[in-house]
């Protein structure tokens, strides 16, 4: 329907080349926000997934600069998101800390650490073989594309059929019912966050492979538009509830609505007011329906 | 599932009455679109050329689009906009980048659309154009190294030679600050009294240019001089001088000579500032994308002219 709308606004939005050109700027946002929708289904929140993004891309780019092959650098990038993500999980689960708090500590930290391996300086110019993760096309679909669909495939399939995945949601729903019931929750909640500094590394991978450089400033606010993306996606910040699908339906939305403002020339200001009032009018609506219900 | 039909009508509610908010530039009409990407649109000095770009243009006969991320370091924000408006049918594209490397990225997209490039004030990276086989038309900037060369040999006249100087980096790894930075280092060199006793980045900003600078005074009580690679960090360092109480006595000298900066001169609470024409900037960028437009030729390289704000001379 948006689409509709932009289409009779502009003649170069429903164009397969722009279309595609929308899946590829959304999959950062995309797939950092599948890793989001882990976290707050669970209950909890994650503000250092841009910071953890930022440090695993470094960390690629590290490896790729001295040497190391492909696959084992982002191997590497992916274990070092997991494990900033494992951290927050811990503390949250083990130290008892707020998840708000936890995660806006390892935003400062993974920023810091990212702008001291980096020297504070962005790392860039890497072999073809790297940047064919941006470049290459598979029957017409960029490569990012494919690799954010994929990953959601996997991530769908853990939170819908798996233990873990309903582990998720029951936590969200109620902690203490779950732990109760028999949910390994001290297992199962470092390892949530796991999969959101892993998903924030993913989202590295694509984005230093697409800017063929990597920025210890990179996913500055990152962190708000996954969330953003997730909420407009209809899961709710009180946990319990949420699909993947919602997820990157919202980080669709958001990607389409700057992209079709872009093609309008509309000013980048503006454009803040107006991602800001589809955030807000999204779940207003939301809530008052929910509410109607019961 | 709700929710995303919320999303829905309230994106169309307010694309709806988008268009009606956006100022000029963009209409479907038989001129040839220019885009004129910046950094930013919340700095006085993108404002200026974004004003000399548009006078041109509309001399020009040109339909030109203006259009920046909200922040001035977010490459992707930046790339993001090029792609789109490249979808947009554009006939030329004019961009001050983000970062002098991953700007390669968006400019590589272009040169396959097939839309002639012009840089602006921040020169890509070298290697970059190499590695990429970048295809560019112009690059119309100012001198910066020159700028920063001035600075150091103005403080250098002013005390005499010898001072204790303070340096506020802009973002590291940019090529425009870097240059400044040679280019006032380069000078420093040559008189054996002016020693740098700390340079830090403050990363562009007004309110980081403050907090560096007061971090500084407590380590080195004793500074002479502070150039600051912009005058925003200037702008920050002198309110960390007044918050110190030692205004008149440590000497200032930013870059850019913004509103804000010639008035501090003025007053004498800021030394000296290096004057760029972001407006000529903006003004050659679009003549020579309309020249290009009408199939003639232009130089690789147009320097715009650069000078000292003193208080003597110039404010």
């Amino acid at each position: 329907m948006l689409c509709l709308i932009l289409w009779a606004a502009t003649p170069h939005f429903l164009t397969v080349s722009n279309l595609l050109n929308v899946l590829e700027q959304t999959s950062i946002n995309a797939t950092v926000a599948a890793g989001m929708t882990f976290v707050i289904i669970s209950g909890g929140i994650d503000l250092s997934v841009g910071s953890v993004l930022a440090l695993a891309g470094i960390v690629l780019a590290l490896a790729l600069e001295t040497g190391v092959p492909v696959p084992a650098a982002i191997a590497l990038s992916l274990a070092i998101g997991a494990a900033c993500g494992g951290v927050n999980g811990l503390l949250v689960t083990f130290g008892r800390l707020p998840p708000f708090i936890a995660t806006l500590g390892m935003m400062s930290v993974a920023r810091g650490v990212a702008l001291m391996l980096a020297e504070g300086r962005p790392i860039s110019g890497f072999g073809e073989g790297f940047r064919a993760l941006a470049t290459e096309r598979i029957l017409m679909v960029p490569a990012p594309v494919l690799i954010t669909g994929l990953l959601y495939l996997g991530a769908h399939f853990v939170l819908a059929r798996t233990i873990f995945g309903r582990a998720a949601y029951a936590i969200g729903g109620n902690e203490e019912a779950a732990r109760l019931s028999g949910v390994q929750v001290r297992i199962h909640k470092p390892a949530i966050y796991a999969v959101a500094g892993g998903m924030s590394a993913a989202a590295a991978v694509i984005l230093t492979a697409r800017l063929n450089s990597a920025q210890p400033t990179a996913g500055i606010m990152y962190e708000l538009d996954a969330i953003a993306a997730t909420v407009i996606g209809g899961t709710s910040l009180m946990g319990g509830e949420g699909t993947l699908l919602g997820a990157l339906i919202g980080a669709l939305i958001m990607g389409v609505l700057r992209n079709g403002l872009n093609l309008l020339n509309v000013s980048s200001f503006i454009q803040q007011v107006v991602i800001g009032v589809v955030i807000i009018g999204a779940v207003l609506v939301d809530v008052s329906l929910k509410r109607h219900k019961r | 599932m709700r929710n995303e039909f919320c999303a829905l009508l309230t994106g169309l509610a307010v694309l709806l009455c988008a268009p009606a908010c956006n100022r000029g530039g963009s209409g479907e009409t038989g001129a040839p679109r220019v885009a004129f990407v910046m950094k930013t649109l919340n700095h006085p000095f993108f404002l200026d050329m974004q004003r000399g770009a548009e006078e041109a243009a509309e001399r020009a006969g040109l339909a030109l689009v203006v259009q920046a991320a909200e922040r001035e370091i977010d490459v992707e924000k930046q790339m993001q906009i090029i792609e789109n408006l490249l979808q947009t049918g554009i006939r030329a594209l004019i961009v001050t980048p983000s970062g002098s490397r991953e700007i390669a990225s968006p400019i590589v997209k272009a040169n396959r659309a097939n839309v002639p490039v012009i840089v602006v004030d921040t020169r890509v990276d070298a290697k970059a154009v190499a590695d990429n086989q970048l295809d560019l038309e112009s690059f119309i900037g100012s001198d910066n190294y020159e700028g920063g060369r001035l600075a150091g040999d103005y403080l250098a006249k002013v005390t005499a030679g010898s001072a204790r100087v303070a340096v506020l980096e802009g973002i590291p790894g940019h090529e425009t600050g870097d240059s400044r930075l040679r280019g006032f280092r380069d000078a420093l060199a040559q008189h054996p009294g002016m020693t740098m006793v700390a340079s830090q980045p403050a990363n562009w900003e007004r309110d980081q240019g403050f907090t560096v600078f007061q971090n500084m005074l407590q380590a080195h009580p004793d500074i002479d001089a502070v150039f600051a690679c912009s005058d925003l960090m200037a702008l920050g360092a002198i309110e960390a001088i007044a918050a110190a109480r030692r205004g008149g006595r440590i000497r200032v000298v930013g870059f850019d000579a913004l509103e804000d900066a010639r008035k501090a001169i003025a007053e004498g609470r800021m030394e000296a500032s290096v004057a760029q024409s972001p407006r000529d900037m903006g003004r050659i960028a679009v003549e020579s994308a309309a020249r290009l437009l009408r199939g003639e030729s232009i130089p690789p390289d147009q320097k715009v002219p650069i000078s000292l704000v003193t208080k003597g001379a110039g404010s």
